[in-house]
């Protein structure tokens, strides 16, 4: 009897858990679709009386949503393409024992994570040795590779048999034919896993953006959800074409659903992906 | 002399001999080089009187007047404060609820229930804290938020939370709760499947109920893993999380009091005053207390349990 009661315990404190984490992905869509005038009277509501698509429509009849989709789409891309690569061809010289200085590659990488460069000497980097201020490369190339995510792929790879190498070596192959051939396709569910990380990254980064782009029109959709909580002036940079004033500009509305549309891919790739996380934390726990 | 000589020509021979794996790395080792190691140089600004016009080396030298200046403020006792504690905040609940959840979720055996609860808790781990910033404004927005629709139904009076600073460590304990739980518990979840089933068999034929076999058995088995995190965790004390309390806190200079941290006093001095060299200095004084704070704790934990340290 007691042991009941305790599991049912369990059972209501882990459905608590899961609302409490639920219920704000729900206030923000519903209410997305509820009415500007009916969110200025009684504020945001778990089931709003009122819907409207007017939120949407502002967003979409204007061209930033679409440019800022596009910055996003091409950042995390690209990004993500060049992290991998970069990363895992990286990792493996690590991981590979006929290395001779591959120690010190990776002390030399290990200690990036233990003391950092900081924001001033980055920033004059970025702004003014590399002049790449308000280009759309300085969204991209910081994150290229990442020492944590490496390690991963390091641990992963020194677990391969080496006579997958041998083997090869013995035929003539040379080493880039190698990792390219044999070992990365043997290792694509991690590097699968890693390349989810950096795309994530790279979807949700608005760090460089704040730092590094003040032209609009490279502004990531992340960077758009700032502006319009922020901004005063949401129609102009919107850039819709309405000019009639008689309309209420849906202030609220467009800023819950500018969220939405940001979010969306990510909350439906979600359910495919999300065993690809927890296999690269499990992975990344191991250590190295 | 001539162990030298073949020392540079050692290097060479194991270069050429293996050029085509250092051709793999070179990418990653130029990236390295210029975005992680390059920067360092702007450690030196701190020392300096940095004009754009007279750039790094032609600035003045000014030896540890920014640090003088720094330290002459109260800011940098607040900043430092902040930072310290709020990371405390998070480590302790943030630990404390993951194992929290993976334990809970260990108990259950129906598995679509369990992977329904996983799936969504882990959830806010992937929207960034700017959406993670308009969902709180929807519940502590003094206007339109839930809360104080909530607390005014009740008939209570609304509070103007942007306005009302001492809450803020524990709203921002709340929200980094909320979003890092479920990624966090992924870690004990996954070390608690491996404690081996033969000591809760043992405990069960002892007649241990289940919350015993969680105190005696699940809980000191996790210790290990409980020490890393928060090893961890201590390791980058020093380091304020600006991606978030700049998203969530902003501009709002009210709540600065109680949620300005370090990173987040540095990027104002950058950005807003201009001032490269005093946020120089302030990065420097993080840096070191980071890799001090790292080092020492390193040593402890090697001390107290040698399977515990980081490196």
């Amino acid at each position: 009897m007691r042991e009941r009661l305790f599991l049912y315990f369990v059972y209501v404190l882990l459905i608590g858990f899961a609302l409490i984490c639920f219920i704000p992905f729900w206030i923000v869509l519903i209410n997305s679709f509820a009415d500007e005038a009916n969110i200025q009277t009684s504020g945001y509501q778990l089931f709003p009386t009122s819907f409207s698509l007017n939120a949407y429509s502002f967003l979409l009849s204007g061209k930033q949503v679409f440019r800022s989709y596009g910055v996003t789409l091409f950042v995390t891309i690209v990004g993500t393409t060049l992290g991998v690569i970069i990363t895992a061809s990286y990792a493996y010289v690590l991981s590979h024992p006929k290395v001779k200085y591959r120690h010190v590659l990776s002390f030399l990488t290990f200690f990036t994570m233990l003391f950092g460069a900081g924001l001033v000497g980055f920033y004059m980097l970025i702004a003014n040795w590399l002049h790449l201020k308000d280009s759309i490369w300085a969204l991209i190339l910081p994150y290229l590779l990442n020492p944590f995510y490496a390690f991963i792929l390091v641990s992963y790879f020194r677990s391969l048999p080496y006579e997958l190498n041998e083997a090869a070596t013995v035929d003539g192959a040379n080493d880039m034919y190698i990792f390219f051939r044999i070992i990365w396709p043997v290792s694509l569910p991690v590097i699968a896993t890693v390349a989810l990380f950096y795309a994530l990254q790279y979807w949700n980064d608005w760090y460089l953006s704040l730092l590094f782009i003040d032209n609009y029109r490279l502004h990531p959709l992340q960077i758009m959800i700032r502006q319009l909580i922020s901004n005063l002036n949401a129609m102009s940079y919107v850039g819709g074409s309405q000019t009639d004033y008689n309309i209420m500009i849906p202030t609220f509305g467009m800023q819950l659903a500018i969220v939405c549309i940001t979010i969306g891919p990510i909350v439906f790739v979600y359910p495919f992906v999300q065993k690809y996380f927890i296999k690269g934390m499990t992975l990344g726990s191991v250590k190295g | 002399m001539r162990s030298n000589k073949a020392g540079a020509s050692g290097f060479i021979y194991e270069i050429v001999k293996n050029r085509y794996l250092y051709l793999l790395a070179l990418p990653g080792m130029l990236f390295l080089l210029i975005f992680a190691y390059t920067p360092m140089l702007g450690h030196l600004l701190a020392f300096q009187n940095y004009r754009l016009s007279d750039g790094l080396f032609g600035s003045e030298w000014v030896g540890f007047k920014n640090f003088e200046f720094f330290f002459g403020n109260k800011d940098w006792l607040r900043v430092t404060w902040n930072t310290v504690f709020l990371n405390g905040l998070f480590l302790v609940f943030g630990i404390g609820t993951a194992v929290l959840l993976a334990v809970l979720l260990n108990e259950i055996t129906n598995k679509w229930f369990k992977k329904t609860v996983q799936s969504f808790v882990f959830l806010p781990y992937f929207i960034s804290w700017l959406v993670v910033s308009m969902m709180v404004q929807t519940v502590f927005s003094s206007s339109e938020g839930m809360l104080n629709q909530a607390l005014t139904a009740l008939g209570f009076q609304g509070v103007d939370w942007y306005l009302t600073p001492g809450v803020w460590p524990y709203i921002l304990t709340f929200v980094y709760v909320w979003k890092m739980a479920g990624y966090n518990s992924i870690i004990f979840l996954a070390s608690i499947t491996g404690i081996s089933s033969e000591y809760y068999e043992c405990a069960k034929i002892e007649g241990a109920s289940r919350m015993q076999q969680i105190i005696y058995i699940t809980l000191p088995l996790l210790r290990p893993v409980i020490m890393i995190m928060t090893l961890l965790g201590i390791g980058r004390i020093f380091y304020g999380d600006f991606g978030m309390i700049y998203a969530l806190v902003g501009d709002v200079g009210v709540l600065y009091p109680t949620t300005d941290v370090i990173d987040t006093f540095a990027y104002r001095a950058l950005r807003q005053m201009g001032n490269f060299s005093m946020s120089s200095a302030i990065i420097v004084y993080q840096s070191s207390m980071g890799l001090i704070t790292v080092i020492l704790f390193n040593w402890l934990a090697r001390r107290i349990d040698s399977d515990s340290r980081l490196f």
